[in-house]
């Protein structure tokens, strides 16, 4: 494997790149980049509010084979339990892990679906086109976020 | 030459997919290359520890912000379709904080968003399995409960109209 894929890509390589992939998408298909929207697509094909998958869930499937060929071309394809710091930060107990994924999972979710966004479809694309709720958006879960994972380590202690 | 003249209207939907997973191979391909999988790497740059994460949404909103820009400047229309590059935006409402706010804490707990966790998925690390519930659950409960409420409202009109 080439040595540069095998490495971390730095910022000005890796954020460069999805803002020309953010320009090459409107350009051909005239939509703005999301990844929200792959996942609603999943849920409304589930409850048959649609017949068949739109191209945000094939947008979705392709970020999952995307993302095992960045680990076939880096570190290498190898399933694990494992998630970093989680494990000692909140614990590594599977039903610890399993309450706390899911939680959090609901709180993206259902959040993501009232602001009609998430941090690729607001953080970068809305952002981008200028839209004035995208900023707004953005300014929350970042400071939300920020705010609860210093709440997070200072309440644990680590 | 657009794909439109080539192909014919009802097979833009099959392209559009195949644009769809194309892109969406690239994004996550550079997800996982940037290795913003990794919990460590959210939690890191949410604890403003490392700046790097900032650094690359920042340059990829920059560099977007003037791509589609050169796209309606020039007039450019769509390859598959050939409709004017054009988009919609929001103007910032209630919920926009609301559900911002949820999603923030979300993104704090489980260190990852949709697209990262789909790339997570692929990158082999079984807890997204445990995340992608979750969003499913999220987006779930929500639809369920708004169109509760919906016919709530129409049950409430048809009683109106009914002279109840």
């Amino acid at each position: 494997m080439p040595i540069v894929l095998a490495s971390r890509a730095p910022w000005f390589v890796a954020g460069p790149l999805i803002g020309l992939l953010i320009v090459l998408l409107l350009w051909v298909t005239n939509k703005p980049l999301g990844a929200l929207g792959g996942y609603i697509e999943f849920d409304d094909w589930a409850t048959r509010a649609r017949s068949t998958l739109g191209w945000r869930a094939f947008f979705i499937i392709g970020v999952v084979a995307g993302g095992t060929l960045s680990a076939l071309a880096g570190p290498g394809w190898r399933p694990t339990l494992a998630y970093g710091s989680f494990d000692a930060v909140l614990g590594s107990a599977l039903w610890l892990k399993v309450t706390v994924l899911v939680g959090a999972g609901i709180l993206i979710g259902a959040g993501g679906r009232i602001a009609s966004g998430c941090t690729s479809g607001h953080g970068l694309c809305g952002t981008s086109l200028g839209s004035p709720a995208s900023f707004v958006c953005t300014t929350t879960f970042m400071v939300t976020a920020i705010a609860c994972t210093f709440a997070i380590a200072w309440v644990f202690g680590v | 030459m657009y794909l439109r003249d080539c192909v014919g209207v009802w097979r833009i939907d099959m392209a559009l997919r195949l644009t769809g997973f194309a892109s969406g191979v690239a994004f996550g391909f550079i997800l996982g290359w940037a290795r913003l999988t990794d919990y460590d790497v959210i939690r890191d740059m949410l604890l403003l520890q490392k700046p790097d994460v900032f650094l690359l949404m920042f340059s990829a909103m920059l560099t977007s912000a003037a791509g589609v820009r050169l796209l309606r400047t020039f007039k450019v229309r769509s390859v598959l379709d050939a409709t004017p590059i054009t988009w919609a935006t929001q103007m910032p409402e209630r919920r926009h904080l609301v559900g911002s706010t949820l999603f923030g804490i979300g993104w704090s707990l489980a260190g990852t968003c949709p697209g990262p966790l789909a790339a997570q998925l692929g990158r082999g690390q079984i807890a997204a399995v445990f995340t992608i519930a979750g969003v499913l659950t999220g987006i779930f409960i929500h639809d369920w409960i708004r169109v509760r409420r919906q016919s709530v409202v129409t049950l409430g009109e048809a009683a109106l109209v009914a002279g109840l």
